[in-house]
């Protein structure tokens, strides 16, 4: 069983990853009436960008050649943490939920240095929107963890994860308040509406897309695939702690595909029904969240 | 007299023989080696003890006749400014090279490490009151030698008045400990009721905390610490501030332990404004050692949420988690002495070669400058608090302590643990915004200034002394956990803990951070081998077509912007907008934005008022007649007698 985790979990994250965003952006095609590219085009692009050649802005550094490598990298270290199912094998890097979180501060110092190292407005102007909202998404993270953390006293992944398990923790109204929070968490991480629009190159509007304006080739290529690997890394975190699941391995990884696919139609859904709002917006709503997790705790620590 | 004795009697020797030879020599090196020789030696005699030797020399006592000794929490901090005094006084030989007095500023670094050491090896109370008066002069003349323009004097002038102020609640803590004898005997306190602990407790936070830097207390801080030469401003903020924690810890922990619930949250309190607003304020500066001085504020913060946690634990009666939360907060402690140090040193470095220290206009100099520069990108990733050097280590664990406290049964430390945790999540978020801030706008990017052009890297001893500095980072990164099990044993009830290189904390999901360290380098390494050397074409970097030229690079206060909108109302920026218009048509456009400190404008100028206005009405009082002070003298001879007539005194 847990080497079968170990497998969904690398090989899973390495190859499945880009279908997530592939799949919500053809399933919003639809939505939206259009026919819109399969599911699959994140691989094409893939493709097509590993055979390109590379661009130099100058005057750069070895650190905007080196920051695809040290994002991809950390994205890459971070499919371990996550367990699958409730079961990761003993990996020697531990299923720390907060090493988590770290790794992801560490992939967005990367490519924020990076963007200074171009010293392109667009990149600049991403990174600096990104790493804004990030204050109130870390907080909003950690609160939300701490509150997965409360039926088993630990920040161990696998052990959050099983506390989940069954229809008990749901009897709790800290465990809703969680999975509200936590909502919150993806649209930020994953780049979606209402918080930001991952269709648009408009260098008003973007966030995400901005620093990777620069990219070309290969580095594009690792920048995108670690971006896919943010959507399975959180969708898959949202469904191991904050999504019902039932039984012994085999179950619980139906429940975790149904979760999975679950989030990606509420994000699908999300994005035809809502605008983006401004930017100067989304901390208020991140904020919310924020108390949103703490009337959670109190109700957790009162009862 | 044992081994250990003798290391620690040679080191003090060896400092103070380099600390009076510049008297008797114009060569400066022979007086740093031997300064860098007793310290060194002096640290290493720490670190035995804290590693488990036998303590050396006497125990705290209450008289006041004076006594030396080293137990494991002094032999800590001894270790932790011997590892950074080291590399600051190599780097300081460079430094004062052509200083005008640099003679006078090398004796004065001598006599400030002297007082540093006196401080955490005294065990009487005169003898670490008088090395605690010592600490705060002697950096602010070595200011006054280097400088002595009008901004440096009136700086010079806040700092002394700052921390005598608050200092006065250093003396009455320690006075009143010795007098009612609790140095030596903790337990003595506890007989005299809890009001007077209360009392005892509240004057050491001002005391001590005034001089650590802890908001709102901290106004000195952002003033002295950038006008001081680099190596003593690394000094004053590596070391000589968490010598205040120093002070703190040993009233709080041991004299007048056990401390009540209150100071728990008062401390979590102050950590939490201190990390939040430090780092708020680090984020808005331009000047590189300024925004150095307030990220020194949020790291004195982020100790005190370790320290509050360890009382908060302790106050539920879990005592392995306090051991935990108090190791976290000293292990904060020996970290952020290594990047500040270095990061300090490095502006020195910087100032020298770029010729300013406004982060708006240097850019570029990682090219120019791969060593010290590197070496900047290194401790600028570990006080961001990134995987896997050792900035994260300590705040995970402390983190870790915080959600622990966040975990528990009681509602009210509940929640203020979850509000502790979120802070500190929020911080080290700002703290990777602030620093790859000053990455991207002092190392990256376009030169914006012609010295840059042609700056050079520094000399090879500073460099090794950068880079040792630097791979510090890295290995308290890689190896936290052979340290916290010495650390635990320092808690007042010292727990162990089995634990290799990384910390494998019961209750979390454990930080390997030896395979994470590995782990992100492998997999770089092996990503760049994919990635391929395929050709690489040069282009401008895209700007819609136009050139970028220096009036469209990035600044600062543009790269803070979304967050100076987003929180306005705490920030309160003041803008300026003047249009000069003649016939109609618009000539020029000036523009000036400020972002007032406000503990400045709303919380000291008005005691500063205050203050003024009492002396106004004092003056009164000194008419210079002769006449009017016999009166004076008089009257307080009647009242004096009337008092003790009715029994109120004698």
């Amino acid at each position: 069983m847990n080497a079968l985790a170990g497998a969904i979990q690398l090989i899973g994250g390495l190859a499945l990853a880009p279908l997530l965003p592939g799949s919500i952006q053809a399933l919003k095609a639809r939505l939206q009436g259009r026919r819109g590219p399969s599911p699959l085009q994140p691989y094409r692009e893939l493709r097509r960008l590993w055979g390109k050649s590379l661009v130099d802005p100058q005057p750069t550094t070895l650190l905007y050649r080196l920051a695809p490598c040290l994002v991809a990298a950390a994205m890459i270290l971070s499919l371990f943490l996550v367990p699958i199912a409730g079961l990761s094998p003993n990996w020697p890097l531990g299923n720390d939920a907060i090493v988590l979180v770290g790794l992801f501060a560490f992939a967005r110092f990367a490519l924020a240095a990076s963007s200074w190292d171009t010293g392109s407005g667009f990149g600049l102007m991403g990174s600096s929107r990104d790493l804004t909202l990030s204050v109130f998404a870390e907080a909003l993270l950690v609160l939300a963890l701490i509150l997965a953390a409360l039926p088993v006293g630990s920040t161990d992944l696998v052990a959050m994860s099983s506390a989940a398990n069954g229809s008990a923790a749901w009897s709790q109204p800290a465990h809703w308040c969680a999975a509200g929070a936590f909502g919150l968490v993806v649209l930020f991480e994953t780049g979606r509406q209402p918080i930001d629009n991952p269709d648009t190159h408009l260098e008003l509007t973007m966030i995400h897309e901005g620093p990777l304006l620069e990219y070309a080739g290969r580095d594009l290529a690792l920048l995108q695939w670690s971006a896919a690997a943010r959507h399975w890394i959180i969708l898959v975190l949202a469904a191991e702690l904050y999504l019902p699941h039932w039984g012994g391995f085999g179950a619980r990884l139906a429940c975790l595909v149904g979760g999975v696919a679950l989030i990606c139609v509420t994000l699908a859904f999300t994005e035809t029904a809502q605008a983006k709002m401004r930017i100067l917006r989304a901390p208020a709503l991140l904020a919310g969240g924020c108390l949103l997790a703490l009337v959670g705790l109190i109700s957790w620590l009162v009862s | 007299m044992s081994v250990l004795e003798s290391i620690a009697l040679l080191g003090a020797t060896l400092l103070v023989v380099g600390t009076v030879f510049p008297a008797i020599s114009r060569n400066p090196t022979v007086a740093l080696t031997l300064q860098a020789a007793g310290i060194a030696l002096i640290g290493s005699g720490g670190a035995l003890v804290l590693f488990g030797a036998p303590l050396i020399g006497a125990e705290f006592r209450s008289s006041l006749d004076p006594a030396l000794g080293i137990d494991g929490l002094t032999g800590f901090f001894l270790a932790t400014l011997a590892l950074v005094a080291v590399p600051a006084l190599i780097f300081s030989r460079d430094y004062l090279a052509g200083v005008k007095r640099s003679r006078a500023l090398v004796a004065l670094c001598g006599l400030f490490l002297i007082s540093l050491v006196g401080v955490v090896v005294a065990r009487d109370p005169s003898l670490f009151l008088a090395s605690w008066e010592l600490m705060t002069l002697v950096p602010a003349t070595a200011i006054l030698v280097r400088r002595s323009d009008a901004t440096v004097r009136r700086a010079v002038y806040v700092y002394l008045a700052v921390t005598h102020l608050g200092g006065v609640g250093v003396w009455i803590c320690v006075l009143a400990l010795a007098h009612y004898g609790a140095l030596d005997n903790p337990a003595a306190l506890a007989a005299h009721g809890s009001a007077l602990q209360a009392f005892i407790i509240a004057a050491a936070i001002v005391g001590f905390g005034t001089k650590a830097g802890l908001m709102p207390l901290h106004s000195w801080l952002p003033r002295a610490h950038p006008v001081a030469p680099s190596h003593i401003s690394a000094l004053m903020s590596g070391v000589m501030i968490k010598v205040a924690l120093y002070g703190l810890i040993r009233v709080l922990f041991e004299w007048a332990a056990p401390p009540p619930l209150w100071v728990g949250f008062v401390i979590l309190g102050l950590g939490l404004l201190s990390s939040l607003g430090g780092v708020l304020y680090a984020l808005m500066q331009r000047d590189l050692k300024r925004l150095l001085a307030f990220s020194s504020i949020e790291n004195v913060g982020i100790v005190a949420l370790g320290l509050g946690a360890s009382i908060l634990f302790s106050s539920q009666g879990d005592t392995t988690w306090a051991a935990i939360a108090f190791a976290a907060a000293l292990l904060h402690i020996v970290n952020h002495a290594v990047f500040k140090t270095l990061l300090f040193l490095v502006a020195g470095a910087f100032e020298r070669a770029a010729g300013s220290l406004d982060l708006d206009q240097i850019g570029g100099l990682l090219r120019r400058m791969p060593w010290t520069g590197g070496a900047f990108l290194v401790g600028s990733m570990a006080i961001a608090g990134v995987p896997p050097l050792n900035g994260f280590a300590s705040e995970w664990l402390t983190l870790q302590a915080l959600i622990h406290v966040a975990l528990g049964p009681s509602l009210g430390i509940g929640v203020a643990g979850a509000v502790g945790a979120a802070a500190l999540a929020a911080t080290a978020a700002l703290a990777v915004f602030c620093f790859v801030k000053v990455v991207g706008l002092v190392l990256l990017g376009p030169a914006r200034r012609v010295e840059v052009e042609t700056a050079v890297e520094a000399p090879p001893a500073t460099r090794g002394a950068l880079v040792f500095l630097a791979g510090c980072c890295v290995a308290l990164g890689a190896i936290p956990g052979l340290l916290i099990p010495s650390l635990m044993e320092l808690a007042p009830q010292p727990r162990t803990l089995a634990n290799g290189p990384g910390l494998a904390i019961p209750g979390t999901g454990s930080l390997p951070s030896p395979w994470l360290l590995f782990g992100l380098l492998a997999l770089t390494g092996l990503l760049w081998r994919l990635r391929g050397s395929k050709r690489s074409a040069p282009v401008p970097s895209w700007a819609c077509g136009q050139r970028i030229e220096p009036s469209l690079s990035w600044r600062s206060a543009g790269f803070t912007k979304p967050l100076r909108l987003t929180l306005e109302a705490v920030f309160r920026p003041q803008r300026e907008i003047v249009a000069i218009r003649e016939h109609g048509q618009l000539q020029s456009l000036r523009y000036r934005s400020e972002i007032p400190h406000l503990f400045d404008t709303l919380l000291y100028r008005p005691i500063q008022r205050g203050a003024l206005r009492g002396a106004l009405i004092a003056r009164r009082l000194q008419s210079g007649s002769v006449r009017a002070y016999a009166a004076y003298l008089l009257a307080l001879l009647l009242a004096l007698l009337v008092l003790a007539r009715i029994g109120a005194i004698g």
